[in-house]
């Protein structure tokens, strides 16, 4: 049997039952062996109990999406098997707890029991040690040396040789029960390199790549799946001297980020989209009163409380639009967790310069997948400072129109900077003006400010044929899939190429065009049910597109995207 | 022989913007106050953040010659928290209504209180709004007829003075527009109290609420033998009625910009690729919770 270049392995059961933290394991010790993996969970809204579900994927090159037959099932629990049957590869393995499942005949022949319960609390000394068996057998089966799982276990429980032991004692005899389907799904092995990747999500890699780019004060409500940007900074931004607070509601963080802005700190918020729409007023007012700042939208499914805990992508037109009257702000959709973090130094950057509220959209599958990226080079990292009103000599105008538009701002401290930020229109002085010229004035300044963003400085993603015969144009966290995709279809010898426009807002309607001039179809799949992006590519390129969209809650895989492509009935 | 530089003057506060305010409204005499605790403190304007809400008053930071946020409606408070938080050097104050502070905005005003910001939270309190043109705001009295209240105010006034301290402000007094004296001295007080400092401060709406007259003949000082720094008495005394100048409550409590500066010099010191280190997939990771 050959070894796989990647394998797709599904862990499910009851919440609280070491699905996760089995997850977690084998894909933390999948990158200390030198393994790219990405993950993907879903788990249900409630606290404890319901169905959840952890896929890790590795192999031995970079890896862009989830997956989406599943090679190696896991079994915790009956549901488990109800569920997740159906997403089987045809040659997919199953490992189950005997005491908890039964298979049915048609797949006993690649279905091994596994003593879960039993051996955990015979070998392991607890039934918490149930993942440890289960992480074992996986190991077995995949081929994979435990070896860095027991490192893990060692480093994890440095203090409490017992229990190490004990878990380590229930890994391998995980190992010895799957004995007959060891290595039926055998990995190649990774290709040794000096590079120190890193592993973590992309809520984690905003967070840090917000830290690069000089945050010094976050203010956050607590929302999933945002959270764990508001955790981590919590625990870190003190040690680089700045604060984080956990405010009353979402319009606190976004007032008190303004006022930190204003005094002249790099400042963040993150949310989801219920708490973007209490944001908005103030979104508007940043706009306005031409304050920096940066909102990271990690979006759920809507609308209102919607599906707190899956995915979609269905805030685009509230991050563009959102608000009364028409507000300025740059919009900016990474790709990949990697992405995650230089789009949040990208945001910071375009937030000082321009003085504009900036929007990082992700979503709950991007903001929680767990992937093996390249190690960020921070000497790579530059950085950018707003204009400010330092040794200004009288006759300070705050709102000055500038050849670039972008005018001074004044920072509490400065001698001769001072002015009153307004949302209120007003002149250059930044006193009340409501004159047709004035208001002409500001806001063709307020938005003349942002063109370099549209065609120019920005970074964006294209993959695939250059000229292709097939264009698709996305956004966000449905890249890794399409690039995928755009693997196999030029396998099958179709032109295929894909455009992702980083900054939406402003749109690069330019070199939207430019990319699609030769295609014969301009295909936009996105995870929303109203096909917002199509509708901005029709709106601003005026092109005829198919429209893909879909609102399930689940991300695209590439098979998707594939059936798109080929315009195949999905299987 | 140097002199010491000249102190500044009330004038230099003025921005040179003619208030909008209508003529005799309180807003003046709170205005007036506000300069010369300016001036008795010395204010550095380069240093000076004045923020408000929305509303009549809160078009406030206009009229000043210091650094002004003429935020949203009822959001003054985390504004000036992001500003204190930011850069503790320097003096902060927020301004508004009543309808500002303690209807939309009343969400914010526990919060800034039992944190302990230290800021100065001064609230023109006219019961009623006045620029909407009358309608009942959440300090009107019960049975009131405005243009919203056809048949009266079914509601209870909001005490603000309770709310305060119940909230955990740590210094907490009452002044009036009409008294300039009194509430310039409850300003310098408030701006050099360290913590979040609320003043009501009575200041009639003459077109649409005007208690000036009445309110002249109720007010009375604080009696000299109040233990400011007895809550429960300050409760009783705020729960007796609300006429009482002066201040009714202080106590002297640890600021949350100190507790996060604490909090800073605690922390071990690190950079981002120390953080990145944390992530790193060799060496870093361990099993548990994914590696913050």
């Amino acid at each position: 049997m050959t070894a796989r270049s990647s394998v797709v392995i599904r862990l499910a059961g009851e919440s609280g039952e070491g699905v996760i933290s089995s997850g977690d394991i084998l894909t933390q010790a999948a990158a200390r062996g030198g393994y790219w993996t990405q993950t993907f969970r879903t788990y249900p809204a409630e606290i404890k109990g319901g169905p959840c579900m952890y896929q890790v994927r590795m192999g031995g090159e970079r890896i862009y999406s989830h997956g989406k037959r599943v090679d190696l099932l896991v079994c915790f629990n009956q549901e488990a098997w109800d569920l997740h049957w159906d997403s089987l590869a045809p040659d997919g393995v199953i490992l189950y707890d005997q005491t908890a499942v039964e298979i049915p005949e048609a797949y006993a022949a690649r279905a091994r029991p596994v003593r879960m319960e039993q051996l955990a609390r015979e070998i392991g000394g607890s039934l918490r040690a149930k993942n440890m068996v289960a992480v074992g057998a996986v190991a077995g089966v995949i081929s994979f040396t435990t070896t860095p799982i027991e490192e893990l276990v060692l480093r994890r429980y440095a203090h409490k040789q017992g229990v190490a032991d004990a878990n380590i004692a229930a890994l391998r005899a995980g190992g010895d029960e799957g004995a007959d389907l060891r290595g039926s799904l055998a990995i190649v092995d990774p290709v040794e390199v000096e590079e120190d990747r890193i592993l973590l999500s992309g809520n984690q890699a905003i967070a840090v790549g917000a830290v690069a780019a000089g945050l010094r004060y976050f203010a956050g409500y607590p929302i999933t799946p945002a959270s764990d940007i508001l955790e981590w900074l919590s625990a870190k931004l003190p040690q680089v001297g700045g604060i984080t607070i956990q405010c009353e509601d979402e319009i606190a963080s976004i007032s008190s980020v303004l006022g930190a802005s204003y005094a002249g700190a790099k400042a963040m918020t993150a949310t989801s989209g219920p708490g973007l729409s209490l944001m908005t007023e103030m979104l508007g007012y940043a706009g306005t009163a031409e304050i920096p700042c940066v909102i990271v939208d990690a979006q759920r499914g809507g609308p209102s409380t919607g599906l707190p805990t899956k995915t979609e992508q269905s805030d685009l037109q509230h991050a563009l639009y959102g608000g009364h009257g028409e507000a300025p702000r740059v919009v900016i959709a990474p790709t990949t967790v990697e992405d995650c973090f230089w789009s949040a130094i990208d945001a910071f950057n375009y937030s000082e310069r321009y003085q504009v509220p900036v929007i990082l959209l992700t979503d709950q599958g991007l903001a929680t997948r767990m992937e093996v990226i390249h190690r960020p080079d921070t000497s790579a990292v530059e950085l950018w400072q707003r204009a400010t009103a330092a040794g200004v000599q009288g006759g300070y105008r705050r709102y000055e129109l500038t050849p670039d538009s972008v005018s001074p701002m004044g920072i509490p401290g400065q001698e001769g900077g001072q002015y009153v930020a307004t949302g209120i229109e007003h002149d250059e002085h930044g006193h009340p003006a409501y004159t047709p010229e004035n208001h002409v004035a500001m806001q063709t300044k307020r938005w003349a400010k942002l063109e370099p963003l549209r065609n120019g400085i920005v970074r964006h993603e294209s993959y695939g044929d250059e000229r292709p015969d097939i264009a698709i144009i996305g956004f966000g966290s449905t890249y890794g899939a399409v690039r995928e995709a755009i693997d196999l279809a030029r396998a099958e010898g179709l032109s295929v190429g894909a455009f992702y426009p980083r900054v939406l807002g402003p749109f690069p309607a330019e070199r939207v065009e430019a990319f699609c001039a030769g295609a014969r179809r301009v295909v936009v799949p996105e995870v929303n049910f109203t096909g917002q992006l199509a509708r901005l590519v029709r709106g601003e390129c005026g092109l005829r597109v198919e429209s893909h969209a879909k609102c399930d809650g689940l991300p695209f895989t590439a098979e998707d995207v594939l059936d798109v492509i080929t315009e195949r009935t999905p299987a | 022989m140097s002199t010491a530089p000249a102190k500044r003057k009330p004038a230099d506060y003025k921005s040179g913007l003619k208030p909008i305010w209508c003529p005799g409204c309180g807003d003046f005499g709170v205005l007036a106050s506000l300069y010369r605790a300016f001036a008795e403190l010395d204010l550095d304007p380069a240093r000076t953040v004045v923020v408000s809400g929305i509303g009549c008053s809160s078009r406030l930071p206009g009229f000043v010659s210091t650094y002004g946020f003429h935020s949203l409606h009822g959001r003054p408070l985390p504004v000036a928290m992001g500003v204190k938080l930011a850069n503790p050097e320097l003096d902060v104050i927020a301004v508004g209504g009543d309808g500002d502070g303690f209807a939309i905005g009343a969400g914010h005003f526990p919060h800034a209180a039992r944190r302990n910001v230290d800021i100065t939270y001064l609230v023109m309190d006219n019961e009623i709004y006045g620029l909407t043109k009358g309608q009942v705001s959440p300090t009107s009295l019960t049975d009131q007829r405005a243009p919203s209240t056809p048949w009266g105010n079914l509601e209870t006034p909001l005490n603000t003075l309770a709310f305060a301290v119940a909230s955990g402000a740590s210094f907490v007094a009452r002044g009036a527009s009409f008294n300039t004296k009194a509430l310039t001295e409850l300003i310098v007080q408030a701006m050099e109290h360290r913590g979040f400092s609320y003043i009501d401060a009575l200041s009639p709406c003459v077109m649409f609420n005007n208690h000036q007259e009445e309110w002249k003949e109720l007010v009375t000082d604080v009696a000299p033998d109040h233990d400011v720094h007895d809550k429960a008495a300050a409760f009783d005394l705020a729960l007796k009625g609300g006429f009482k100048l002066g201040i009714i409550y202080r106590e002297q409590r640890e600021t949350l910009g100190q507790k996060y500066q604490a909090l800073v010099e605690a922390s071990k010191a690190s950079d981002v690729d120390a953080m990145l280190d944390a992530f790193s997939a060799r060496k870093g990771a361990a099993i548990g919770k994914p590696t913050a």
